[in-house]
């Protein structure tokens, strides 16, 4: 067998199986099972590729939000009536954010115990800012509840300057979300109010995240 | 011993003290080479100061750091195709003394991530994707073609130039957007407080959202848009500039807070949406 | 756990997230998507060399397979059928954009595509030099139509008569084109080699 009629037959080879005359050939010939070997080696290599490459974290967050668009997620009641807001095919777009607040939440507690409290007396000061609302109802700014306030406290210890920074960040999304909720109350069924919750939900997550990353050492 | 070499001694002392403290604060230039193939991944942490992400010509990282006090050090990790650094901040550090300036060239397919609370931010002529993260960072973005773009900020403003091909997903609470020529499949903006410009074509068949809760929406468009428009502010004003075809929406058309309609082939869809504040659909 | 009882946990887990995901549970969409997600999003960018493309592709995948999720019996391996309907994803994507998927001709090797032995040259062999990161470079420079037909017989695994059907070629082009693929890698990593052995 020639070289020529090798290279002819090769591209119906698969793998290692040759025939006789084929064996004989490449213990021959150093050019055609070099060839042959860098061929394998390339076959080889290439199946390891397969799973190699890992698509990015938020894609799943994309495939989520079409699925519950789409009705094929048809998670529990409960967790709409725990929450006490039915809010139509909507209910859990904006558990996720409210999840993640939660988890920061959680988070928090644990790393206060290290931190001294402030006095019952700037406490009080801390969250004795009232709603301030507008003659047209929108929600220029809202009050921080408890936790949010030791979340600055947190903040506030390892990075002072940028405590007013989230303080005044939070009241704006703390109104955000209070404008979207009434909003979704009034209308249940009106999907930009529903988008404008889970914006809003949004918002509040980056904040607490952007908070903790600050705030832990 | 008596008193004058006492003296003197601690006069030494003081002075070499000082002059050791000088030369600490002084500031240090570091740089960084790393070989990377394609689709690298480049992450930079910088609490204070600012980074600068650049193309490179070969298939190289090259990071160049200035740090402006010995209170803060650079860590890096370099695994494969993977390369972060990240500015360490000592004992006493402070938004000055912790202040690091960077300089990173990639290769262009790289993906890169920044995070810096003051910034500013600026990545240039890239086509990988780009996650940018600041707190009040000035946030900087042009000329990339064909990665994801995500941006998330607080207060700091955020101008994306000539961006295209990707998604683009923007998260800011009271910063201002800017975009100026950008398109894809996707532009979401997604702001509390800040106002949101677009200037644009709203082409490439994509699906643009700009929501904000106060903050004002100006879109500037083409009178060749080809867009399927959607337009509505709760508490506050909106205007349009386009005569635009009606279609069936379920959206209440009121004089003054909301238009719905399309142009040309309605190739891409269009929503401009403010709780609070003004919409203005102007024609370029 | 040794890696049978663990790949028996998966299976059994996988199994269990098939019959949740068909009464539409989220947790069991999760399973099955971070089961599989990497092997789906490979091939969507190693077909597309680009990350934007191949999330999209890779999204329409899953979104496909979640939505007929309640019509799997069982015939088949389950990432079987997902890898199917992937692949179908991608060669519609590559359609629709007009791309070239195959070359159409036939199978005949020509003088200048024919390897050249050339004496007293020393020939190096690849094996036990190549790594995966120079045959991903490669594999971006080959022409799209041996790109394809490479990716799915050596990197996924399918057979010719399966490639054939899946791009509308025949058995023996499949084969050709595997094999010109092949070869023209063999020539760009040698290249490469070259090129970085005269570099200073």
């Amino acid at each position: 067998m020639t070289c020529e009629e090798f290279g002819r037959v090769l591209p119906e080879l698969e793998g290692d199986h040759h025939n006789i005359e084929q064996e004989e050939h490449l213990k021959t010939c150093s050019f055609c099972s070099g060839l042959v070997s860098d061929l394998n080696a390339i076959s080889a290599q290439a199946r390891l590729l397969a799973e190699d490459q890992e698509p990015s974290p938020r894609l799943w967050n994309s495939i989520a939000i079409a699925l519950r668009q789409e009705g094929l997620i048809r998670d529990p009641q409960a967790s709409a009536r725990l929450l006490g807001l039915r809010l139509g095919r909507w209910r859990l777009a904006w558990l996720k954010p409210v999840t993640i607040a939660l988890v920061v939440g959680a988070a928090l507690l644990l790393e206060l115990q290290r931190i001294p409290r402030e006095t019952p007396v700037a406490q009080q000061a801390a969250t004795s800012v009232p709603v301030i609302g507008t003659a047209d109802g929108v929600s220029q700014g809202s009050a921080i509840d408890a936790d949010q306030v030791q979340l600055l406290n947190l903040v506030g210890s390892r990075a002072p300057a940028m405590r007013a920074g989230y303080e005044s960040d939070l009241r704006a999304v703390n109104a955000y979300i209070r404008d979207a909720e009434t909003s979704v109350r009034n209308n249940p069924n009106d999907a930009i109010a529903q988008q404008y919750l889970m914006n809003a939900y949004e918002q509040r997550a980056m904040v607490y995240e952007m908070a903790m990353n600050r705030a832990l050492p | 011993m008596s008193m004058e070499p006492r003296e003197t001694v601690a006069k030494l002392v003081v002075a070499v003290l000082f002059a050791g403290t000088v030369v600490a604060t002084a500031e240090t230039r570091k740089e960084f080479h790393f070989k990377v193939h394609r689709r690298a991944s480049v992450s930079v942490a910088n609490q204070f100061g600012p980074i600068w992400v650049k193309p490179s010509s070969g298939e190289e990282v090259v990071v160049t750091a200035v740090l402006h006090s010995d209170k803060v050090e650079v860590d890096h990790t370099y695994s494969l195709n993977r390369v972060s650094i990240t500015s360490h901040l000592l004992s006493g550090a402070d938004a000055e003394s912790g202040r690091v300036e960077y300089q990173v060239l990639v290769p262009a397919d790289a993906n890169v991530t920044l995070h810096s609370a003051t910034g500013p931010l600026r990545a240039e002529r890239l086509h990988g994707d780009v996650i940018l993260e600041g707190n009040t960072a000035n946030v900087d973005v042009r000329d990339l073609v064909g990665g994801h773009v995500h941006i998330k900020t607080l207060d700091g403003p955020v101008t994306l130039t000539n961006v295209s091909d990707g998604h683009v997903e923007i998260t800011s609470v009271g910063g201002d957007v800017a975009l100026n020529s950008v398109n894809g499949p996707l532009v979401h903006v997604n702001s509390t407080s800040g106002r949101i410009v677009y200037d644009g074509d709203f082409g490439g068949g994509g699906e643009y959202s700009l929501m904000t809760h106060t903050g004002d929406i100006e879109a500037t468009a083409p009178s060749y848009a080809s867009i399927d428009v959607m337009a509505s502010s709760t508490q506050g004003k909106v205007e349009n500039d386009f005569p635009l075809q009606p279609t069936h929406t379920s959206l209440a058309a009121k004089a003054g807070s909301a238009f719905a309609g399309t142009m040309g082939k309605a190739a891409s869809s269009v929503r401009l949406l403010s709780f609070s504040g003004k919409i203005h659909l102007k024609k370029r | 756990m040794t890696d049978a009882r663990k790949s028996q946990g998966d299976r059994l887990s996988e199994a269990e997230a098939i019959e949740r995901a068909k009464q539409g549970h989220e947790e069991a969409f999760e399973v099955l998507y971070h089961l599989h997600k990497r092997r789906v999003y490979s091939l969507c960018l190693r077909m597309t060399a680009n990350t934007a493309a191949a999330e999209d592709l890779t999204q329409e995948a899953f979104l496909q397979l979640f939505r007929k999720i309640g019509t799997f019996r069982g015939e088949s391996a389950f990432s079987t059928w997902l890898h199917r309907m992937a692949v179908n994803v991608v060669l519609m994507q590559l359609r629709k954009k007009g791309l070239p998927l195959v070359s159409l001709e036939e199978t005949m090797e020509t003088e200048e595509e024919s390897p050249k032995k050339e004496p007293g040259a020393e020939d190096v062999r690849l094996a036990g030099s190549l790594n995966r990161l120079q045959l991903e470079q490669a594999i971006d420079d080959l022409p799209p139509g041996y790109r394809m037909v490479f990716l799915l017989h050596d990197v996924e695994g399918y057979e010719h008569n399966e490639i054939a059907e899946m791009v509308g070629c025949s058995i023996g082009n499949s084969k050709s084109q595997l094999h010109k693929a092949r070869m023209k890698l063999r020539e760009l990593l040698k290249t490469s080699r070259a090129e970085k052995a005269t570099q200073p």
